[in-house]
């Protein structure tokens, strides 16, 4: 029968005899490319990974977060002419008390009205939902644009690598605000509480931790991580209200490194920014979208626990 | 994931008196009589629905029973569609044996995925499968020489021995008889010793474990099982249908079909069913505000899970139960 005489999947084989030299200028492209995309990954994905650890829910509405927070900008800096510093300082306010607000009277309510996890994520998913529809409903989405670029994009070499100053900035600033918050995770009360909070819960009431506070604190500043990103990416990209899907990657990077460890995710961000840049450079476009959901499967299958997670612990009764 | 409320069948048999009976038997008549007396688009809707309602049961088997939280379902009902739609092309054999052959080739894929599952859990379990309905998008656009690609396969009319199948209206009877008997066969699945398998995995594996249920099994077989129902579903899909497109295959259409078991009640048949058809007219109704449509979804599944987690009926019983005691 015709049906199982499959044909050839789509060719995504590499060119045929890429010379030496060329593969190494790709090489430092890619790692340098891959390193610049890999950032906002790395911030978007500590934005999910931060929320998972203290919560056990995976933000299915990270993407659309990052991107309402894009069209925020956008829309004070474009459309009401308002000066860049104020815009920055209201992105980020507006998307902490978003994400705040909806921990604080969605998520407590569903905690409230069922036990169980599922329950939260499909929220999430709602709320991205919704997201995305109410930016389609301004209209502003309906010509893509790009948020334009603060800092020079005149390109410089390193190395063979062509970047640009708008390239070096979003990978400083991205560092930069990861190290910030490591620091504020590892290093001051409020991270400690929310430490305590991600171990256990009940446990951290009792000494005196304000769950419900703590809790609204951790999505707001997931919330200004993921507008961050979106700020700092906006610039490079076409921006629509499908932006969001970027996201994916930043869920790749998240399992790549365990899920639940802070500096995993930044890892698993450049990791995947470069891989991603790779699969580009050397073998098909095509492959690009493809590239993060094997990502997952690949590394899920071999280790259900991510690269750099910890022990595989069962649920007891 | 600990505990949906379980669907215990005493308020439905509860439910079957008195007026109830009577909606029950208004709403048979309703549903077998419809093509008569309606026009060809509300029969298109009605057999939409009712392959939705199919779609719901194959979720429900592996969420609802199982509690396994799989984001894949818009995959298996694509390689349901695909591979019914090929097999009908490339033999002359009546088309219930296409359908068949979409489900196992869905329920196969649905075995692999669940073998492949068997160490993940929650929100690993929920994003390799979400992984990988995302790549069986990409290989339905992508695959041009099987699916034809991004320009979408065209579905040749199915055929019953003599009788081609050309219109909503002639095939309507059969994707109704199809619907009933998968939901036959979902009862019967929930019902059976692996039904009841499904359910104590779903509340503890450990505790399954101990009383000797085999955990590994039950969650590769009610993959499996989940999947081809979605891939019969697929088949059905193709009896009133001429055209498919991979666009119609992603994220989109499984977060529909999960919102519509929401919506009806996690871990309820009745609720699944219910759910399908109560949630697809709302979207058939959406449809004709598109730029209210995300809005409005997103909204419904997030105060849903706010105030009526265990779905609609659910909830509407509480209010009725609250009524009568004055409360």
């Amino acid at each position: 029968m015709a049906v199982f005489a499959l044909p050839p999947f789509p060719d995504l084989s590499i060119g045929p005899d890429m010379d030496l030299q060329l593969a190494l200028i790709f090489l430092q492209q890619g790692i340098a490319s891959g390193l610049v995309s890999g950032s906002v990954y790395a911030l978007l994905a500590l934005a999910i990974v931060v929320i998972f650890k203290t919560s056990d829910v995976p933000n299915f509405a990270q993407g659309e977060v990052f991107m309402a927070a894009g069209y925020v900008a956008l829309y004070l800096f474009v459309f009401q002419k308002m000066p860049i510093w104020v815009v920055l300082p209201a992105t980020l306010v507006v998307a902490f008390l978003a994400m705040a607000l909806f921990r604080r009277f969605v998520l407590d309510q569903v905690a409230k009205s069922a036990k169980d996890l599922v329950y939260l994520v499909i929220a999430t998913l709602g709320l991205s939902y919704v997201l995305k529809g109410l930016v389609r409903r301004t209209g502003f989405g309906d010509t893509p644009r790009s948020f334009p670029a603060l800092v020079p994009t005149d390109s410089i070499m390193i190395g063979q690598a062509s970047v640009t100053m708008l390239d070096l900035a979003i990978f400083g600033t991205a560092v930069t605000v990861m190290a910030a918050f490591f620091w504020m995770f590892n290093y001051t009360k409020t991270g400690r509480a929310m430490r305590a909070v991600g171990m256990n819960p009940k446990a951290a009431q009792l000494v005196g931790v304000d769950l419900r506070r703590c809790h609204m604190l951790i999505w707001g500043l997931s919330g200004v991580i993921s507008a961050i990103a979106a700020l700092l990416i906006s610039p490079k990209i076409l921006m629509t209200a499908d932006m969001g899907s970027i996201v994916m990657l930043a869920f790749a990077a998240a399992i790549v490194g365990g899920f639940s460890s802070l500096p995993g995710a930044v890892v698993g961000g450049f990791v995947i920014g470069i891989v991603e840049n790779m699969v580009g450079l050397f073998i098909s476009s095509r492959a690009i979208v493809l590239a993060p959901f094997l990502a997952i499967l690949i590394v899920l299958v071999l280790r259900p626990q991510g690269l750099f997670g910890g022990k595989l612990t069962i649920k007891k009764v | 994931m600990s505990s949906p409320p379980l669907a215990s069948s005493a308020p439905v048999r509860r439910a079957l008196s008195g007026p109830a009976l009577i909606g029950l038997v208004a709403a048979v008549v309703v549903t077998v009589a419809l093509p008569v007396f309606t026009s060809g688009y509300v029969v298109y809707i009605a057999n939409l629905l009712l392959v939705f309602v199919v779609l719901c049961l194959g979720l429900h088997i592996v969420i609802g029973e199982t509690g396994q939280f799989s984001m894949a379902h818009a995959a298996f009902y694509g390689i349901g569609i695909y591979a019914s739609a090929l097999a009908n092309r490339a033999v002359d054999l009546p088309y219930p044996v296409a359908m068949l052959f979409g489900a196992l080739v869905a329920g196969a894929v649905g075995l692999v995925i669940g073998a492949l599952a068997l160490r993940m859990r929650d929100i690993y379990l929920a994003l390799a499968t979400f992984a990988f309905g995302e790549a069986m998008q990409w290989v339905f656009a992508n695959w041009d020489s099987v699916t034809n690609g991004p320009n979408g396969l065209r579905i040749s009319p199915a055929r019953f021995g003599p009788i081609e199948i050309l219109s909503d209206k002639q095939a309507y009877p059969f994707v109704l008889f199809f619907c009933l008997v998968m939901i036959g066969l979902t009862v019967a699945i929930s019902r059976s010793r692996l039904g009841r398998s499904f359910r104590a995995v779903r509340e503890s594996e450990v505790a399954a474990m101990a009383m000797g249920i085999d955990v590994r099994r039950a969650r590769i077989v009610s993959f499996g099982l989940s999947a081809a129902i979605a891939g019969f579903a697929g088949g059905m899909f193709g009896l009133f249908q001429t055209f498919i497109h991979p666009d119609s295959l992603g994220f989109q259409t499984t977060i529909l079909v999960l919102t519509m078991v929401v919506v009806g009640g996690l871990g309820s048949i009745a609720g699944a069913i219910g759910g399908a058809i109560v949630f697809g007219l709302i979207s058939e109704v959406l449809r004709q505000a598109p730029q209210y449509q995300e809005i409005i979804y997103g909204a419904i599944l997030i105060l849903f899970m706010m105030y009526a987690p265990r779905g609609l009926f659910a909830f509407i019983g509480d209010r009725i139960r609250e009524a009568r005691h004055g409360r």
